[in-house]
């Protein structure tokens, strides 16, 4: 990692590993899962990041999105097989990570244990340094433990991911709050060289709208994570969600779980606009939600200090606003009510402004936010860093996850007295498997991704397995493997290293190798000679199988090869 | 009797290849490749040259290629392999395509053992390299020689760039059609390398080779004016009036 971002590097990625935000080995695991190494396949992920379960589970999965076979027939199920390895290792190897050797002096303190608190230990530890996290709440995990529900995200995988950071030698301290028990200065005091601020967005947004005082308005980071602490919260029999995110569809069907009769969304804008998952909105409805668009609050009406309605107002798209997404508008005279008895506001999160130190504190933005430098995270106080929700606004936990890796580096290059900045723009270029987009047809889609969690007696679920570990497989060998060099295949014989040699005496121009092909490597040149292109090239040697005047070959696996590997054990016969 | 089996190649995309799964008699040959598509077609001609009985090539089911096309590339050299070889006299099942994936419902044993048996009964007579027959003999390299014309690879490599696009004149070529064509030159091409491979050694007359090819004089002889003009044969000497031919080395 520290050797990467000495000097600037131009990396070819694949695009999923290119859209994930940390660069996390997407082709190398999925190979290793084709190949059924499931072990291997985790320690590929644990070597980007920490949470192979968590993301597993709740990752909004933009290498899916980036996916090259999206333009043959549909993404890979990135997301799943994540999730599927990552179980299988939880269930067959029981055995703990060695701690880590501190190999140097400098003590360095991440406050919060978030995603990208955990993740920046995690790195440290790896590298060396005696870190310890300093927690609020009780538990270590943040928003994934206290946010996500558990029907999405189990308590049990967090604890286990967050054990195995601490088994690697990081101390977690709970119960510490920031800007009470602890201080920067104290920090300092206390011999800590480094520090990483990694808060997160606590707050709930508010309303703010008449009768939001009210009981009976719970806003959704409250809400969820009084259940996540087993509170005992009372939940209304209608209830409306207000908000179009992820925590509204948690809020929303935690609601409709503890027992609510009615719950129904409320959002301003219109479905395509609604930042939560695509997949998550269906299970929503699924599980009963009710989803009214193009609607919003004007006032919460109540009764002897009790909800009791809601009332709306319609609204129509107009112009798209800086955030690109179409600008809601409200319809004078729409007002209509919702007979509820409870409204949880699920409109985003702040960053608890008491927490931040004064001096941290970016004077311009509006809304509490750390200011720093993009690309080192660097804060104005020397030796202080800061990243994630805190410093970005509420974002997603792979986005933390990439954070708490940039702190790391960040952190690494400061304690060791280099320069913060240098080799840090990555020059990043994105390979793809696909020639010309425009012209594949696409397939239709052939396979359902997600499938759902049967209810099966113990002789089914054995079947179960073995199908669920076939199917997996069978999803991991769709992937196209875009990368240069998936890490399984290195040095074998049929390594993509393998590539087309031109004779230019032989070649005629032709155009064959051109035509056959698939990536669009091959080209004539002005002098009718075939050309390589070896970025391009995955040594598939299909041009030197259709070569009409034999002028390609291939450098590792020739025909003759091909043909010797063929007969030679026939011939002993 | 071990020798009594057929003699079986497969090639095998390293896609599909999955280590567990995959133990074959010991009359087949696993070769791993990296692609099904990446076989040149003359290298599996070159198979039953060296004695092979029948050749297996297993991939990846479209559209599930690692690269894309090449399992189509592969479906397209076996359509064309398969005319080559019963125009040499060979049965065209002697080479067979098999999509397979390695969690698919059949194991590749299963495949493997399904197809030695198959062949075990079709194939009327083994190919053993040293008592090959000299007229399959002259087949069978007349069939390589053919796999490696420059003519046929062009148009074979350019499938899909002639029936899916439109060439310089603006001319779209269907599948029939361009079938057809291919058809064509394969047995064209095919009774062109019988008759060099047959006067390769001996000089012979068109009658003698309108006999070993099967074909009449006339024929035979527009052939032989045509691989005059292309270098390939020449006029040995005469015997009385009859002029004999000998194949021509390659440049």
């Amino acid at each position: 990692m520290a050797n990467a971002s000495t000097t600037n590097v131009k990396r070819k990625l694949p695009p999923c590993r290119n859209a994930c935000p940390a660069h996390v080995n997407v082709q190398a695991y999925v190979s290793l899962i084709q190949r059924g190494k499931y072990k291997e396949a985790v320690d590929v992920i644990r070597n980007d990041m920490p949470f192979p379960a968590i993301c597993g589970r709740v990752c909004f999965s933009p290498c899916e999105d980036a996916c090259a076979r999206t333009n043959i027939d549909q993404a890979v199920a990135i997301r799943s097989l994540k999730k599927f390895v990552a179980d299988i290792e939880r269930q067959q190897t029981k055995v703990k990570p060695k701690a880590i050797p501190k190999k140097h002096k400098e003590k360095v303190a991440i406050i919060g244990a978030g995603p990208a608190g955990l993740t920046a230990a995690y790195e440290l530890a790896k590298l060396g340094y005696p870190v310890t996290v300093f927690e609020r709440m009780a538990e270590p995990g943040g928003m994934m433990r206290y946010c996500i529900p558990d029907f999405r995200l189990e308590k049990f995988v967090v604890e286990n991911e967050t054990n195995y950071i601490k088994d690697l030698g990081v101390e977690i301290k709970t119960g510490v709050e920031f800007g009470k028990d602890i201080r920067l200065e104290s920090l300092k005091k206390d011999g800590y060289k480094a520090v990483f601020l990694a808060i997160g967005t606590q707050a709930g947004m508010k309303l703010n709208i008449p009768g939001e005082e009210l009981k009976g308005v719970v806003n959704a980071v409250d809400f969820l994570r009084d259940i996540a602490l087993g509170k005992h919260v009372e939940v209304g029999e209608k209830v409306a969600v207000v908000g179009g995110g992820n925590s509204a569809i948690d809020a929303a069907r935690t609601a409709k779980r503890l027992g609510a009769k009615e719950v129904t969304i409320l959002y301003r804008r219109s479905r395509e606009e609604m930042p939560a998952l695509p997949s998550e909105v269906a299970e929503a409805e699924k599980d009963g939600v009710k989803i009214n668009i193009l609607v919003a609050p004007k006032q919460i009406i109540g009764q002897n200090g009790k909800v009791t309605a809601i009332e709306c107002l319609r609204m129509k798209l107009g112009e798209p606003d800086e955030s690109g997404r179409r600008r809601p508008v409200p319809i004078e005279g729409s007002e209509h009510r919702y007979e509820v008895d409870m409204v949880i506001p699920a409109l985003g999160q702040l960053a608890e402004s008491k927490c931040i130190p004064k001096e941290l504190l970016d004077e311009k933005a509006r809304i509490p936010t750390i200011s720093i430098d993009p690309l080192t995270l660097e804060t104005k106080v020397p030796g202080v860093f800061a990243g994630g929700d805190v410093a970005t606004g509420p974002a997603s936990i792979i986005e933390a996850v990439g954070a708490g890796k940039k702190a790391a580096v960040s952190i690494h290059l400061y304690l060791t007295g280099q320069n913060v900045r240098l080799g840090r723009e990555e020059n990043i270029e994105e390979t793809t498997w696909v020639k010309n987009r425009e012209q594949i047809k696409k397939k239709e889609r052939r396979y359902e991704t997600h499938a759902e969690k049967p209810r099966l007696n113990f002789e089914e679920t054995v079947d179960y397995l073995e199908k669920l570990e076939r199917n997996a497989k069978f999803e991991a060998f769709r992937c196209l493997c875009c990368g240069p060099c998936a890490e399984c295949l290195a040095n074998t014989d049929f390594c993509e290293g393998d590539k087309a040699v031109v004779d230019e005496v032989l070649c005629i121009g032709c155009n064959v190798c051109a035509v056959v092909c698939p990536f669009g490597a091959a080209k004539k040149d002005e002098n009718n000679v075939a050309r390589i292109n070896e970025d391009l090239c995955k040594g598939c040697g299909m041009c030197a199988a259709r070569c009409p005047t034999r002028a390609i070959t291939m450098k590792k696996l020739t025909n003759e090869r091909i043909a010797t590997l063929a007969l030679t054990p026939l011939k002993g016969r | 009797m071990e020798n009594d089996k057929p003699k079986i190649v497969c090639f095998m995309c390293n896609f599909a290849f999955c280590e567990n799964e995959t133990k074959p008699p010991s009359n087949v040959n696993v070769a791993r490749v990296n692609c099904i598509g990446r076989l040149d077609p003359v290298t599996i001609v070159e198979m039953f040259e060296n004695g092979a009985d029948a050749v297996v090539l297993t991939g990846c089911k479209p559209p599930d290629c690692h690269y894309l096309e090449g399992n189509i590339q592969a479906e397209r050299a076996v359509k064309m392999l398969k005319k080559l070889l019963s125009l040499a006299g060979l049965e065209p099942e002697r080479i067979k395509l098999v999509w397979y994936s390695p969690i698919e419902g059949k194991s590749f044993d299963y495949h493997i053992k399904e197809y030695a048996e198959e062949m075990a009964k079709l194939v009327s007579s083994l190919l053993k390299t040293d008592k090959l027959e000299s007229k399959l003999m002259t087949n069978i390299l007349a069939a390589k020689n053919a796999a490696s014309n420059f003519q046929l690879r062009v148009l074979l490599g350019r499938e899909k760039e002639l029936t899916e696009g439109v060439n310089v004149y603006n001319e779209k070529l269907s599948q029939e059609e361009f079938d057809e064509l291919l058809d064509d030159i394969v047995e064209t091409e095919f009774v062109r390398q019988k008759i060099y491979v047959l006067t390769k050694n001996v000089p012979l007359s068109v009658k003698d080779l309108s006999e070993a090819v099967g074909m009449k004089p006339a024929a035979v002889l527009k052939q032989i004016v045509n691989m005059r003009r292309k270098n390939m044969i020449a006029c040995d000497h005469l015997e009385g009036q009859t002029p004999l031919y000998r194949a021509l080395e390659a440049e």
